[in-house]
């Protein structure tokens, strides 16, 4: 059924293609589009891969910025509302003597969603136009953003931690703002942004080989 | 000799036979392209059954106590997300699923994935329990959540006296089994044990 695959060439240019799910390669032409093995749907690369990556990037551009500019909690306090949007809300925690936490939630609410957005930008393009940048290094960079990228959820952990201990206490309470919406869209895009990019492509778009 | 293509850049590289809890990596981006895992299927039931048992105390048992004026409640971990609903039920369900139904499907599905291979039972559904494992493992993110706490904790430590409840001793047990499975879980050799038995 398979025809064994001979090192040091890549798939594509053996007419094979890899079914990402099952991990098995099968010959292009014998099973076009779906896998012999697990019967899952495959194709040589991702279909539509760079513009589901940007349709996604423009959407979390979009909403990075009522997520930063709008309020992402409101606390109540003695019947007046306090509102907090990120930045504010990093800037008390420097006032509270708070710095370590501080840096943590301005790295993951604010370096972590711009750079991944960067990131990913930078690297479509650079795939779309052949730079010819060094494809390791932007492996590698996606992997950084891939990683990195779930840890921008934690202020929206953090704000529902907040919400429930506060019904609690009477005294003060926390509600999500509309930011928080929007912060979840960012959350949520790049995610699908950086899901949707196929790596492979890095390497196909190097010109010289 | 045994070849696999690299799902990062398409390269095809050899697999060497290899001694349990080496990894082989793509000869031209230097990926991870093989895992020969030390746990087996059976391991990786046991594991997984015991992260079932610890998950019901661990969401279900207050994390944290709050001291104020004079009264002491906990807060569990689905309280905080189930009481969002009305005001952002979007952040709600994104919180909940992230800390709670991703990470719990995904230890049910390699366990029932792994029952499967321990007993030789192979029944129609187990290629779907496979995907939705390999979908799932992007979802679960169990210790976002818990540096999430610990800045909550911080954060709270300015208006309240705060205790550490049970749900937290449980939680932390689970964080890392849950680390032990998906750093040993391989889909790969999974399918592979599928198709081969
Ligand atoms: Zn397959
Ligand atoms: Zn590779």
């Amino acid at each position: 059924m398979n025809r064994i695959a001979i090192a040091g060439k890549t798939g594509i240019k053996q007419g094979l293609q890899l079914c990402k799910i099952c991990g098995n390669y099968s010959l292009q032409v014998e099973h076009p589009t779906e896998c012999p093995i697990c019967l899952n749907e495959i194709s040589q690369r991702k279909k539509n891969s760079l513009q589901k990556t940007w349709a996604f990037l423009i959407t979390s551009i979009i909403f990075i910025f009522p997520a930063n500019l709008y309020p992402i909690t409101y606390l109540l306090k003695n019947n007046t509302l306090y509102p907090d949007t990120i930045f504010s809300g990093i800037l008390s925690l420097v006032d509270s003597d708070m710095p370590g936490i501080a840096l943590i939630v301005f790295v993951a609410s604010i370096v972590v969603p711009f750079l991944k957005i960067i990131a990913l930008a930078v690297i479509a393009f650079s795939v779309q136009n052949h730079w010819n940048l060094n494809p390791k290094k932007q492996l590698w960079a996606f992997y950084l953003i891939d990683w990195i990228g779930k840890w921008s959820i934690l202020d929206l952990f953090v704000i529902s931690i907040m919400v429930a201990v506060f019904d609690k206490g009477h005294l003060l309470s926390v509600y999500p703002g509309i930011a928080a919406t929007s912060f979840t869209v960012v959350v949520l895009t790049t995610l699908f942004a950086a899901n949707n990019f196929d790596t492979r492509l890095i390497w196909d778009a190097q010109t010289d080989e | 000799m045994k070849t696999i293509i690299c799902r990062h850049c398409d390269m095809v590289s050899h697999v060497p036979n290899m001694p349990s809890g080496y990894v082989a990596k793509c000869i031209r981006c230097e990926s991870v392209i093989y895992k020969n895992s030390w746990c087996s299927p059976s391991g990786m039931l046991a594991l997984c059954l015991a992260a079932l048992i610890i998950i019901v105390p661990a969401f279900y048992f207050p994390l944290i106590s709050i001291h104020l004026l004079g009264i002491t409640e906990g807060t569990n971990l689905l309280q905080g997300a189930l009481m969002m609903i009305d005001n952002a039920p979007v952040v709600a369900f994104v919180v909940l699923f992230c800390a709670v139904i991703a990470p719990t499907l995904l230890i049910s599905s390699i366990a029932l994935s792994s029952a499967c291979l321990t007993f030789n039972y192979h029944p129609a559904y187990l290629p779907k329990i496979l995907k939705i494992t390999y979908i799932l493992k992007h979802w679960s993110m169990l210790e976002v959540y818990m540096v999430s706490l610990m800045v909550a904790i911080f954060k709270l430590m300015n208006y309240a006296d705060l205790y550490f409840g049970v749900g937290f001793y449980f939680f932390i047990a689970l964080l890392l089994l849950n680390l032990t499975i998906i750093s040993n879980y391989s889909n790969h050799s999974y399918w592979e044990r599928y198709i081969n038995e």
